[in-house]
């Protein structure tokens, strides 16, 4: 495991390796960016030193987060028990840590959380600052915490949200105020998410609900199925955006292969990045291109106001969508390693709450997708279960 | 997806794969390009698109320059650097 370690205390957070630090290099999983210290640090970082906690590690993460659990980072993968999990849910179960702070780019973080048993949130996009992150997927990434329980992880986002000046997509502060707890009494389950190992855990925690005096109805949630595939071209062509800057001249990795200045920047970023990262960059580049830009590109962005618009009408009846994490209940990193685009495939759960931004929290091994501004009650919810 | 397409993306976004890579990423954009079939099974002729999900305001600042860094600092990090500058290759002969 890739995990700097400096003095440990009860109150030890870890950040994991998109979100920037002085006193420790941040990497993104990539080689492109190994041993990089930051001259300042993420507002997340400000706000939870100030408020006495101690950023004691840093967490590896799979390339800029793109993948399953962070099988593509250049530090190698993480795996405990034989399974594939996050440095950062490691961290978190394994007791050195009471949370983890993460960029969630694109769902290793709560598969990470469900996988191994521990509470997850991730907050309503704009609600917590993401000055100070390493950009990927800048309309949907978002800054979370992950905890061993409900309570914990509600502490530690009540300390990073709020309205930050340093961030062009913070919501304003009174925005960024989600005390009010409503009790949560229908969920709806999407059967279209209702599909490989993930089920079953849906299954286990209808019961619980239902013991809760929770009315809990299937739905159809065909639309929710779009989300998977607006999401993964929104996702590429941020990506391809947000990497066009690394090119081996003022900072990050130089190929020591080159004489001309395409060369440098060529062999730089081919020798820098991974398999998945150059396949998600020519991707978006793809999707970007004159050829493509309306009937792929803007076509997804009108998507995603269709999605948003979906879920507001689900959320007219119900107070939370309860749905899988992921299609299995563990992984290998062999078989992550294997298939590379596995993300793209698993984005079908995590898709919805990312490309619109409300509330999701993972307890059990299951998600509670919620409206914007609704993590008090999810979590209030997740401390009863 | 024609190979030379994937060429040409490859020289926009200054990235060489191999052989192996191509033929992998050929298969990929087969099933990348579903995604976009998908979609275009939704009319969204009266749909606004949405790049981001909550509204945004220009955060305004004085227009007063801030030395946030010295130069020394930020070269901390550069590959290579002489004399206060970065080195990159000849441009022009």
């Amino acid at each position: 495991m890739y995990i700097a370690e400096t003095e440990k205390s009860v109150k030890n957070i870890v950040v994991d390796d998109m979100i920037l630090t002085t006193d420790m290099a941040t990497s993104a999983g990539s080689r492109m960016l190994d041993g990089y210290i930051s001259l300042f640090e993420a507002e997340a970082v400000t706000k939870l030193t100030e408020a006495g906690y101690k950023v004691y590690a840093k967490a590896n993460t799979g390339e800029f987060n793109l993948d399953l659990m962070g099988e593509t980072s250049f530090y190698g993968p993480v795996e405990a028990d034989g399974v594939l999990t996050t440095a950062a849910a490691q961290a978190v179960k394994s007791g050195d840590a009471m949370a983890a702070v993460t960029l969630e780019v694109n769902g290793s973080s709560a598969r990470g959380a469900a996988l191994a048993g521990l509470t997850f949130v991730k907050p309503t996009y704009g609600t917590v600052s993401r000055f100070g992150t390493i950009p990927a997927v800048c309309s949907g990434e978002t800054v979370c915490v992950t905890a061993a329980d409900a309570a914990t992880a509600k502490e530690v986002l009540w300390t990073i949200k709020g309205h930050s000046d340093k961030d062009g997509t913070s919501l304003p502060q009174e925005k960024c105020v989600f005390d009010e707890v409503k009790e949560i009494k229908k969920v709806a389950v999407a059967k279209s998410l209702m599909v490989g190992e993930g089920a079953a855990k849906v299954e286990e925690m209808k019961a619980k609900l239902s013991a809760q005096g929770i009315e809990v109805v299937e739905i159809d949630g065909e639309e929710l199925l779009l989300a998977k595939s607006a999401w993964n071209i929104l996702m590429s062509a941020e990506l391809c955006n947000n990497v066009s800057k690394y090119d081996g001249v003022k900072y990050g990795y130089r190929t020591p292969n080159y004489e001309t200045i395409d060369q440098l920047y060529t062999n730089s970023r081919t020798e820098a990045f991974g398999y998945l990262t150059k396949s998600v960059v020519l991707f978006g580049s793809e999707t970007l291109s004159e050829d493509n830009y309306f009937k792929v590109y803007d076509k997804a962005q009108r998507i995603r106001r269709v999605i948003c618009e979906a879920l507001a009408k689900v959320f007219g009846e119900f107070d939370a969508i309860l749905a899988p994490v992921s299609s299995k209940l563990s992984y290998t990193a062999e078989e992550a390693i294997a298939n590379p685009y596995i993300a793209y495939e698993e984005s079908l759960y995590i898709a919805p709450a990312m490309i619109s931004g409300v509330p999701a929290v993972v307890t059990d091994g299951v998600q509670l997708v919620g409206p914007a501004f609704s993590e008090s009650s999810l979590l209030a919810l997740a401390e009863k279960l | 997806m024609d190979i030379k397409t994937l060429e040409r993306l490859q020289k926009l976004n200054q990235l060489k794969l191999t052989e192996e890579e191509t033929e992998k990423l050929m298969a990929f954009f087969e099933t990348a390009g579903k995604d976009a079939e998908i979609l275009d099974t939704v009319n969204t002729e009266n749909v606004e698109r949405m790049v981001y999900v909550m509204p945004m305001t220009n955060i305004i600042r004085e227009d007063i320059a801030k030395k946030l860094f010295t130069r020394d600092q930020l070269q901390e990090q550069a590959p290579e650097a002489m004399d206060g500058y970065w080195q990159v290759p000849r441009l022009v002969d």
